[in-house]
């Protein structure tokens, strides 16, 4: 009698463990979820990391954020590069106002680069559909975004497309906590 | 009667006193603008680019200098600003890149058919504008 009670208790136990290494083996689909957030003030990082704390296997998810390198750290700045590129118009008159009007262009474009790389996209999209059929299909991406201090490293201009390499350094106390 | 024990702190009192005066006239007479740039660009090519620099008609609300560099620009015949401004465009383009520029981006990709729009934007600011002999100093205020 006592031996055939530890053997069932001995059973449940085996039987917990296995439901719990397999709910260990389902959960990693939803770790490989990173959220950036340079402010440092991001609440839906806080919520996420809370949701997948008890599941996610930690070790992994730190080693995703040295290799990335994208986490703003306290004494570590980060250096953001982009490329723009801009292109002349058709009708200009002189070579050098082509190429002073794509570098214009090709600022902007670095410009914007930065602005979502630090803050992000906003993305918005419709589709209409009508007997059964996509009739239109529209994907609207926005961003707004006050730079400051970035430095052009490099222009170069090769027919007709100039392209701007621009860096940016950003510093944790640049960004209210 | 003055004691001979080389008392000469009275002239350099006076001295610096007019030091004193003369750059403060100097920071009084400086003139005031207004300056702000923006820059519109489709589909990667420039479309509308305007550059607004006027005298400020009353006095800037704002004293203190920001912590920019003021930018150096050399002076040839013209003492009107914008002239001087246009004749270094692109470094004073870059200097005011470096201040601070608002971007607004808009995209639309509608049937794999894409149009794209960026304005940059540097917002009206007053600097402090300062004419010498040979060069120009720009400098915002805050």
């Amino acid at each position: 009698m006592k031996y055939s009670l530890l053997l069932a208790a001995l059973l449940s136990i085996v039987s917990c463990a296995a439901t719990d290494s397999v709910k260990t083996q389902v959960a990693p689909a939803n770790s490989t979820i990173t959220v950036v957030c340079p402010t440092g003030s991001c609440s839906h990082a806080a919520a996420v990391e809370k949701v997948d704390k008890p599941v996610v296997n930690t070790p992994t998810v730190k080693k995703a954020q040295n290799d990335d390198g994208m986490v703003l750290s306290e004494n570590k700045p980060l250096l953001i590069s982009v490329v723009g590129q801009g292109v002349a118009p058709i009708n200009t008159a002189s070579p050098a106002q082509a190429y002073a009007l794509a570098k214009r262009a090709a600022v902007a474009d670095a410009y914007r680069l930065i602005a979502e790389k630090v803050k992000g996209v906003r993305i918005d999209g419709q589709d209409l559909v009508q007997n059964m059929m996509v009739k239109r299909s529209t994907v609207r991406t926005s961003v707004t975004a006050m730079v400051r201090n970035a430095n052009i490293v490099e222009t170069t201009f090769k027919e007709g497309l100039c392209e701007v390499e621009m860096e940016i350094t950003l510093n944790r106390s640049q960004f209210p906590q | 009667m003055r004691s001979g024990n080389g008392d000469n702190t009275q002239p350099f009192s006076i001295s610096s006193i007019i030091t004193f005066f003369i750059l403060s006239s100097a920071t009084l007479f400086a003139d005031e603008y207004l300056i702000s740039y923006r820059s519109v660009i489709q589909d990667a090519i420039v479309y509308n680019e305007t550059l607004t620099v006027s005298h400020a008609m009353q006095k800037c609300s704002q004293n203190e200098l920001l912590n920019n560099e003021a930018l150096l620009l050399p002076l040839k015949k013209s003492k009107n600003l914008k002239t001087i401004i246009l004749q270094n465009y692109e470094e004073f383009l870059e200097y005011l890149q470096k201040s601070g520029m608002k971007v607004e981006h808009f995209q639309e990709t509608r049937n794999s058919i894409n149009h794209a729009t960026t304005r940059l934007t540097f917002q009206t600011h007053c600097f402090k504008v300062d004419f010498n002999d040979n060069f120009v100093t720009i400098a915002p205020l805050k």
